[in-house]
């Protein structure tokens, strides 16, 4: 059998691979004077958990990978996530996480920001990666 | 190409089946991954052009290495590379600079929120207590504003403008706390706040939006209103919640002024407590985790000397329990008070007698995307031998029942539509009331 149509076939799964791969990906991270375990990211990101022992804790939503998180770690839609920050800022006066744009700009926040917590989807360096989804 | 793809085909069966599965299976991820195109063209292009820039600078090092020998070149390529290191850790700072004073700003800005609602009602209510409301008008609007002091110190400030009955604009405000983070466990406030008891109170309060039906339950009304409980109190108040295993408990602790009785209506004290025996609450609940995520169940009570304008003084002893279950498709909540109240002064001769009322509500909804139908059931059983109850306006027993159904306009916008009928039977003040009357209302609330 000619070699050609094996390698074709092969290009156009490793393509697909990479392709869902990429798609799938999500890496919490940490500001590596952070102590959060995989248990605190609901609370920090729903309002529960605003220290981690005695740092303040500052989660970070990622615009780009928004939706993902949301149904991969919290199990919520946008909407009830919305919601849930509505009702959280208006009974305790706590405000929602700031929205950064993309991987590059939450990377670089948590990387200068003791206490911040966020979610990429490119595997990131020089950060605490609390849980890899 | 083409012309050879189908003699290929028939000359190599296997390999065509394998190729074509290959395009089977990746093309639905292609579609799913559409969106990563674009993605990974944009990082090739940032790619290539950072290649072009390591190119540019190996060729400049190469140039400093063989410009001016080998012995001085090594000198100039090493003070060369030192300076480009400055230069970067100097870039790199600028950098971050700017990046904490973005960050800084974003974090002095004051966050303003607030909610509004407008509203239609019709309503064939008419007696000795009053007519309801028939046609337009405006609900409310709230403003609210935590502004970020510090990591552990806080604020909330919400200003309220209600029509009242008589078309006269009011403005009030809500709560004025000031709090400090000990830590998730504890939280001191002090000011003006909600009545932490059950979960309707603090949970919705005036957020038209946030919350599924119109009206609130009857007994649970704001004082102005002619709510029987304090919904505001002026005080302290500790508040936080522990996590054990899965779950976790929270809890509240309160204390401030009492409210006094006056014109019929409750009066929380904002100023000073008329009487100077403090209020003091708790709520206590535990939050279930794992496979009953969204459970909750607790305990509240609280305890007040109460005086109104006739001369009586009630020692108001409440306690009970409530329940709510809140996830994306359910939304269930329960609240039972029970009060055993002594008369500690009666301008009757009637002192020392103690009185038992009850009061509670259950309502259900189901959410199905944007729509939202509810039914409500609401119940009190007050004594009218209990100055507490007697001499407030709505200090009398009634049943309610009310079916209604929310759409939501956006995450932020909904219209609401509530059918209820209610049923007083008792006596206050006014006379003994056997009233019941129905009502339709609509409601357009809005969040920002």
């Amino acid at each position: 059998m000619s070699k050609f149509p094996i390698l074709f076939s092969g290009f156009f799964l490793a393509m697909g691979a990479s392709a869902h791969a990429l798609a799938q990906e999500l890496f919490i991270i940490a500001n590596p004077s952070t102590s959060v375990t995989v248990a605190d990211i609901r609370e920090i990101f729903l309002g529960e958990k605003q220290f981690a022992d005695s740092l303040k804790v500052v989660p970070v939503d990622n615009a780009a990978v928004q939706a993902d998180f949301l149904g991969k770690v919290l199990k919520m839609d946008a909407a009830r996530y919305s919601a849930t920050w509505a009702k959280k800022s208006f009974r305790d006066g706590i405000n929602p996480p700031a929205s950064k744009s993309g991987d590059a700009e939450v990377l670089n926040y948590v990387k200068s920001t003791p206490g911040a917590v966020g979610y990429v989807a490119t595997k990131p360096s020089n950060v605490t990666v609390v849980q890899k989804y | 190409m083409s012309t050879l793809a189908p003699s290929y085909c028939r000359r190599h069966p296997l390999a065509a089946a394998l190729t074509a599965a290959s395009l089977a299976a990746v093309l639905p991820l292609s579609v799913h991954a559409a969106g990563e195109s674009d993605r990974i063209r944009e990082l090739e292009i940032k790619l290539e052009r950072s290649m072009q820039m390591i190119e540019m600078l190996s060729a400049k090092v190469q140039k400093l290495e063989t410009g001016a020998g080998k012995g001085e070149g090594q000198t100039t390529t090493a003070s060369a590379s030192g300076k480009q290191e400055e230069r970067m850790d100097s870039l790199e700072r600028q950098v971050a600079q700017i990046g904490a004073g973005s960050q800084h700003k974003s974090d002095d800005g004051i966050p303003l929120h607030g909610f509004a609602d407008v509203g239609y009602a019709l309503s064939n209510r008419g007696n000795t207590q009053g007519s309801g409301p028939k046609g337009f008008g405006v609900g409310s609007f709230d403003l609210y504003l935590n502004p970020r002091l510090g990591d552990r110190i806080k604020t909330l400030i919400e200003l309220i403008f209600e029509v009242d009955d008589g078309g006269h604009t009011e403005a009030e405000l809500e709560r004025a706390q000031m709090g400090y983070t000990f830590s998730d466990a504890a939280t001191l406030w002090a000011g003006r706040f909600h009545t932490p008891y059950g979960y309707w109170n603090t949970g919705f309060h005036h957020g038209a939006q946030i919350q599924t039906a119109i009206l609130r339950p009857r007994f649970l009304d704001f004082e102005e209103k002619g709510g029987i409980l304090p919904a505001h109190t002026v005080g302290a108040w500790l508040t936080g919640n522990l996590r054990t295993g899965e779950g976790k408990v929270n809890y509240d602790l309160y204390v401030g002024n009492g409210p006094r009785i006056a014109a019929n209506s409750l009066n929380p004290n904002m100023a000073s407590d008329d009487n100077h025996q403090a209020m003091l609450g708790f709520n206590a609940g535990y939050s279930f985790g794992g496979a009953a995520t969204g459970l909750r169940l607790g305990l509240h009570g609280f305890k007040m000397d109460v005086n109104d304008d006739l001369g009586n003084k009630t020692d108001v002893l409440m306690s009970g329990l409530y329940g709510i279950f809140l996830n994306d498709s359910w939304e269930v909540m329960s609240e039972y008070y029970h009060f055993n109240d002594r008369t500690l002064k009666s301008a009757t001769p009637r002192s020392g007698d103690t009185q038992a009322s009850s009061a509670w509500f259950a309502q259900v909804g189901r959410n199905f995307g944007v729509w939202t139908p509810f039914a409500r059931y609401e119940k009190t059983s007050l004594n009218e031998n209990d100055p507490y109850f007697f001499n407030q306006v709505n200090g009398v027993s009634y049943s309610r029942q009310a079916i209604g159904l929310r759409y939501d306009l956006s995450a932020t916008s909904a219209l609401k539509a509530e059918l209820h009928r209610t049923r007083m039977n008792g006596t206050n003040y006014n006379g003994p009331i056997g009233d019941g009357y129905s009502e339709a209302r609509l409601q357009w609330a809005v969040r920002f």
